[in-house]
């Protein structure tokens, strides 16, 4: 049996990487994307953490953020898509019409 | 009883007309714009001030005590003071009312020609000089300081008023409008300082007496109860006032900027109403202000020389109003020193308890009260006189007048039975009057410890004799003898009877009116001191005895000597040209005549105080206002605004910035936690 | 004066009758426009009738109203209304001035429904502070005043309006929530951790115990927010900024009552219920008075705009009130609360004819005029009353306040043996005749001004029967009182004597 830890440590590398990817990244997809990873790790935890305890409920959460995560790339994609028609970029340090 | 009881009529008949005509005199009096109901109110008040007098005179309460008075409360402040309302009728307030009713009357009626060609505007002129009369004859009856105060205040309004009657749309143009405008404003503001000096009098009077009514503050039980400094305090500080009003030294500088009013306005101001309301406040106060010598000395000093002061600058002035306007002040100036001499005598005569010094004192207040009653008549008819000389030739300037004579006959011999009567030509009103106050100031000269003050004023008055009958006589010749010069040759002649009956009628009292200080005047006017209280008339009358003690007195020739040297001087200079002004004046080149035509710089000295002390320091407080306390609440409201646009540049809109702010945080949270907990032991 | 019959409801009714009268007329909107002012006409005038009932009768007491309105374990606050001599005075001011200003304010041809309804508006919350007998509702009814002052100059004010209506509402709405907690302290400590009775009554019977310390310090907070509402120097600059830009009727009411708030409460509130707290207050109080009178006598010199130069004046005026106050004695507090009265009844004459000279000649700027009284004389003659009035004149109501006043205050200098302070008192009177005569010199007399456009020129009129009527009626007030001042002194004493009787 693989010890949880190594599981952990793969889920706290990919969301340092996906966490650095939202930091640094300026293309939009991309950043959706490392979010993607951010919460991918998150599910690596719930599935690793069920398998731990033997309780299915983490898995039933798995789905669900699954199911969440692509409502949300929908929405951030046709977000994505209109500001790319008005701005003509997809750069998110040019899209910051919402600041001060 | 039967008018003293109506005494309240007496200022309440001309408030009437004031309102009447104010309101409604173009829709009844088209022509005059209500000016007969003036005329006609005025004259039932005199009418009516004749009879009370008559009644007064004859009554038992003159015998008694010298007074009839009345009171009613009208308000009472907490802590029992009480504010009346009243009147209050003695020989001084008798006398008062008469001569301000009846000149007031003839003046309104000189009104009718002098204002003919005022159209509309008549209206306002006989309505605001109702409302004059009626502060006037209010100041005389009424019955405790505070409604003399209001009365003395509305006549301050009147006077504003009236000398601003051409303040706007004057018929000389604009220069003309903004004089009137200013001269106006000046008059008000410097009697107002005045005004508010005798305010501060008043409240000391109040607090310490508990009541204003003349009856309390007079009497001799309720001034030795008072701290004798609150006194002398409330006493200056009310002489502050009449000072204001009176125009003596230092206030006297808007008296003769006042003559940009209408000539009637002016023979208002300085014969009937007032002006005489700070003698008559000084009168009044008597029994106050005798209680310490130094309040006197100082009065007689403030007379003595101011009369000498304002008698100067009329040497030289071109203006006949102007001259005449001078010639007020140092006529004002002799009544307070009259005033100031005889109280100086009581006042140590009743420290010492020497009676006879009390009853010359006496002679004194009876001096200084005829002298204002013979300056009302021969002054009146000056104006009235000067006022039909220009209403004929168009202009103020004697320079372009001369040889009027022969046009005028009733006017010039009218004014120069006024010029004898000012310059104390024997037998005439002014020499009476005048000669009785050199001989009382020369006597307070010989009492206390400030004796040799009364010897200087004394010199002085001497000079300022010399001097009043040399000006006037400069007038009377530079405008109707002499050349004739341009505005006179094209003037309109000689005056309506309207202006022309009043003129006469003021001569006859102007020449006459002395003689009544052999039938009684004196005895009428007296004050005795019976008991520490006192009491105006009842003492024996001097009568023909007077005339003795003139005639056997050498200063007195001396001062008629004096008199006509300055009439012969006169003539010999503006009549016949045998002596050119020039001479003395170095061409109008020396300092001195400079000096007096430019009023000892007076005026320069007043625009710049209030130039100084008023606008100066409310710009400074502007400033403050605007860039310290208002900047300071702007500043900080910036600064809260501004704090909140500094932070917001946190926002940057960055996805990128966000997510690692969000993060940061995270992790500065959790090693925050994770120290807490090591911290308290945990883990 | 007069055992008059007994109106049931009557403090009610003056607060419900504008109330009803605001939302009338807020919705006469389209054609119904033109009709607006005279609604608001029509229901002033019921007010002040029923204000001046109120005012003739004999017994105020009579008219206390109270009904529980939040009642929980810890809290009460009532519906309470009560009228005294102090109030009564104000109401009648109110009433009397929401007719005039309506009558006035003849051409409102831009929304004149919502600016009637705002005035409406006001007299239900000035009603509501002067009679209200509740702490909660008075604080209520205080912030019900701030709101349609504000929209009054940020919707119908002149160039600057947004920024006089902001600092307006923040100045007093800082220094009203400063009071507030001022409020909450008094109420808190005289409950004494019982049930917090937010009622008057409960408040002053609870004050019997407060500590020296604490009642300076509550009357330390109450005092803030009264002197910015007064205003008192250094807290008065809201003041000229929201005058000169209000709309001629709102500085009216701003000027005559709205102030009166301020002073109001300090007697009301510091006075009644912090005695002690006044007594530790008092050199600073009389301090500030007398800057306040000196201060805002010179800041007038200073100004071009007339209507900014009654705002200043203003000021001093106020400042004579708190003098009167700060006094603390029978005299000061009678006459400081008829100067109240009598600045109320003088200053809208002012502000009137200021608030006019904008429509008669496009301008308000002093240098600007000049001669003018040749052409508009009746104008000419309304606005020297007023100028006079607010001088002081004797026999008119200026003057009593000033010198009853001045009068208490010379009283209280001899008891603390410095006399020379009066100078200062003497000194504002001089300032006053000054600034006022002066403006109107250079303004109303001398040269007729060439400096106006010839257009402007052409259409001067000179006052129209509205205008004059509106300033008729108030010049006759300020007569009749000046010449009677018993009239309201007899209201104001039994209230001041016992007053003092605390003290």
């Amino acid at each position: 049996m693989i010890p949880v830890e190594y599981f952990l440590a793969l889920a706290a590398i990919l969301f340092a990487i996906g966490a650095y990817g939202v930091m640094t990244k300026v293309n939009t997809i991309l950043v959706l994307m490392s979010i993607e990873l951010m919460l991918n790790a998150a599910n690596i935890n719930f599935v690793v953490f069920s398998g731990f305890l033997g309780d299915a409920m983490g898995q039933v959460f798995v789905l669900m953020v699954i199911s969440v995560a692509a409502a949300e790339v929908a929405v951030g994609i046709a977000i994505l898509l209109n500001a790319y028609k008005i701005k003509k970029t997809t750069e998110v340090t040019a899209l910051t019409s919402m600041r001060w | 009883m039967m008018f003293i009881e109506y005494t309240w009529l007496v200022p309440l008949i001309p408030a009437i007309c004031f309102l009447i005509v104010g309101f409604f005199g173009n829709m009844f009096d088209k022509r005059h714009g209500g000016g007969f109901l003036a005329i006609a109110g005025v004259a039932v008040s005199c009418v009516l001030s004749v009879l009370i007098s008559a009644e007064f005179f004859m009554s038992s309460a003159y015998v008694d005590v010298g007074y009839v008075a009345k009171s009613f409360t009208w308000f009472a402040f907490p802590g029992g003071f009480d504010i009346n309302i009243g009147y209050y009728v003695d020989t001084l307030s008798c006398l008062m009312m008469m001569f301000a009713s009846f000149i007031s009357m003839l003046i309104l009626i000189y009104s009718l020609g002098y204002m003919s060609e005022e159209g509309k505007r008549k209206q306002r002129y006989f309505a605001e000089v109702a409302l004059f009369v009626t502060g006037m004859l209010g100041l005389a009856v009424s019955n405790n300081f505070l409604m003399m105060f209001i009365f003395w205040e509305v006549m301050g309004l009147c006077s504003y008023l009236l000398i601003g009657f051409w303040s706007f749309s004057h018929p000389e143009g604009d220069d003309a409008s903004d004089n009137a405008a200013s001269a106006a404003k000046k008059a008000f503001l410097v009697t107002r300082l005045g005004d508010v000096s005798l305010m501060a009098g008043l409240f000391i009077l109040l607090f310490a007496f508990k009541s204003l009514d003349y009856t309390v503050v007079f009497d001799a039980a309720s001034i030795a109860a008072v701290d004798h400094n609150l006194i002398v305090l409330a006493s200056l500080l009310i002489f502050g006032g009449a000072i204001g009003k009176s125009a003596q030294f230092p206030l006297l500088d808007w008296l003769p900027d006042a003559m940009a009013g209408p000539t009637t306005v002016s023979a208002l101001i300085h014969a009937a109403t007032m002006v005489k309301a700070g003698v008559y406040l000084v009168a009044r106060c008597f029994p106050i202000f005798t209680e310490a010598s130094g309040v006197m000395l100082f009065v007689a000093v403030i007379g003595g020389f101011t009369a000498f002061f304002a008698a100067t600058m009329a040497m030289n002035n071109m203006n006949i109003k102007k001259v005449l306007a001078y010639s007020t002040l140092s006529q004002l100036g002799y009544m307070f020193l009259a005033l100031g001499a005889g109280g100086y005598m009581i006042a140590i005569g009743m420290e010492s308890g020497n009676t006879a010094l009390i009853a010359a004192g006496s002679v004194g207040y009876v001096a200084g009260c005829l002298h204002m009653v013979n300056h009302a008549f021969f002054k009146a008819l000056l104006f009235l006189g000067s006022g039909s000389v220009i209403h004929s030739t168009g202009t103020e300037d004697m320079r372009e007048m001369g040889g009027l004579e022969s046009k005028m006959k009733v006017t010039s011999i009218t004014m120069l039975i006024g010029s004898l009567s000012i310059a104390g030509f024997p037998f005439f009103a002014g020499f009476w009057s005048k000669d009785l106050i050199l001989e009382q100031v020369l006597h307070a000269g010989d009492y206390g410890a400030a004796g040799w003050v009364f010897i200087v004023l004394w010199l002085l008055a001497v000079v300022t004799a010399f001097m009043t009958a040399f000006y006037m006589f400069r007038m009377w010749y530079m405008t109707f003898r002499g050349p004739m010069h341009k505005k006179s040759e094209h003037s309109h002649g000689e005056s309506p009877r309207s202006m022309t009956i009043p003129l006469m009628v003021l001569s006859v009292f102007a020449f006459g009116f002395g003689f009544v200080l052999f039938f009684g005047f004196d005895s009428l006017l007296s004050i005795q001191i019976i008991g520490g209280q006192f009491r105006m008339g009842g003492m024996e009358s001097g009568g023909a005895h007077y005339l003795v003690e003139f005639f056997t007195n050498v200063w007195t020739y001396v001062t008629i000597a004096l008199v006509l040297l300055a009439i012969y001087l006169a003539k010999n200079m503006y009549e016949l040209g045998k002596i050119d002004p020039a001479r003395f004046n170095g061409d109008g080149e020396s300092w001195l005549y400079k000096a007096l035509t430019e009023r000892w710089w007076f005026p320069q000295l007043y625009d710049q105080l209030s130039w100084k002390l008023g606008y100066g320091v409310a710009r400074g407080v502007e400033f403050i206002d605007s860039n310290i306390i208002d900047g300071s609440v702007n500043g900080l409201s910036n600064a809260v605004a501004g704090s909140g646009e500094l932070v917001s540049k946190a926002q940057t809109g960055d996805v990128n910035n966000y997510a690692s702010a969000v993060i940061g945080g995270l992790i500065v949270l959790f090693v925050a936690v994770v120290a807490l907990f090591v911290f308290m032991g945990g883990l | 004066m007069f055992d008059l019959p007994e109106i049931p409801y009557l403090l009610t009714l003056l607060i419900a009758i504008p109330l009803i009268g605001a939302i009338t007329t807020l919705f006469m909107g389209g054609e119904k426009q033109k009709h607006a002012r005279m609604t608001s006409i029509a229901f002033s005038a019921v007010t002040l009738v029923l204000a001046v009932y109120l005012m003739l009768s004999n017994d105020y007491g009579a008219y206390a109203e109270s009904h529980t309105w939040i009642d929980t374990a810890g809290l009460k606050m009532s519906y309470m209304l009560a009228v005294d001599g102090l109030s009564i005075l104000m109401v009648f001011l109110t009433a009397l001035l929401l007719l005039v200003v309506s009558v006035f304010t003849f051409e409102q041809h831009d929304k004149p429904n919502y600016f009637f309804a705002l005035l409406l508006a006001m007299e239900v919350g000035l009603m509501g502070v002067y009679l209200a007998a509740d702490y909660f509702l008075f604080y209520i009814m205080w912030e019900v005043v701030l709101i349609p002052m504000y929209f009054m100059i940020s919707w119908f004010g002149g160039p600057r309006r947004h920024y006089a209506a902001i600092k307006f509402f923040i100045y007093t709405h800082v220094a009203s929530l400063v009071m507030l907690i001022g409020i909450f302290a008094i109420v808190f400590q005289a409950a004494a951790g019982g049930v917090a009775d937010f009622s008057f009554a409960a408040v002053l019977a609870g004050s019997a115990a407060f500590s020296g310390v604490f009642q300076s310090l509550a009357f330390g907070l109450l005092f803030f927010g009264f002197a910015v509402k007064m205003p008192i120097v250094p807290f008065h600059t809201w003041l000229p900024d929201a005058h000169t830009e209000a709309p001629t009727a709102g500085s009216v009411l701003l000027a005559a009552v709205m102030l009166k708030m301020g002073s109001y409460g300090i007697i009301r509130v510091c006075l009644e219920v912090l005695p002690d707290g006044a007594v530790s207050w008092q050199a600073i109080m009389v301090v500030v008075a007398l800057v306040a009178i000196v201060y805002g006598a010179y800041a007038c010199i200073a100004q071009n705009d007339l209507k900014k130069m009654v705002a200043f004046s203003s000021v001093s005026h106020m400042g004579m009130v708190l003098l009167g106050i700060a006094c603390l004695s029978e005299i000061g507090v009678m006459f400081a609360i008829f100067q109240m009265f009598a600045h109320g009844l003088i200053t809208a004459v002012l502000f009137m004819t200021c608030g006019l000279a904008h429509d008669l000649y496009d301008t308000r700027e002093i240098p600007l005029l000049g001669g003018l009284a040749a052409k508009t004389p009746i104008y000419a003659t309304f606005m020297m009353f007023g100028f006079l009035a607010s001088l002081g004149l004797p026999g008119l109501v200026g003057f009593w306040g000033e010198f009853g006043v001045i009068f208490g205050f010379y009283e209280y200098a001899l008891s603390i043996n410095m006399i020379w302070l009066i100078v200062f008192c003497l000194l504002s009177l001089l300032l006053t005749a000054g600034y006022y005569l002066w403006a109107i010199q250079r303004s109303m007399f001398g040269r007729l001004t060439t400096k106006l456009s010839d257009k402007v020129m052409s259409r001067i009129r000179d006052i129209n029967k509205a205008e004059g009527i509106a300033m008729g009626i108030m010049c006759l007030m300020i007569a009749v009182f000046g010449l009677w001042p018993d009239l309201a002194l007899s209201i104001i004493s039994p209230y001041s004597s016992a007053l003092i009787g605390v003290i």
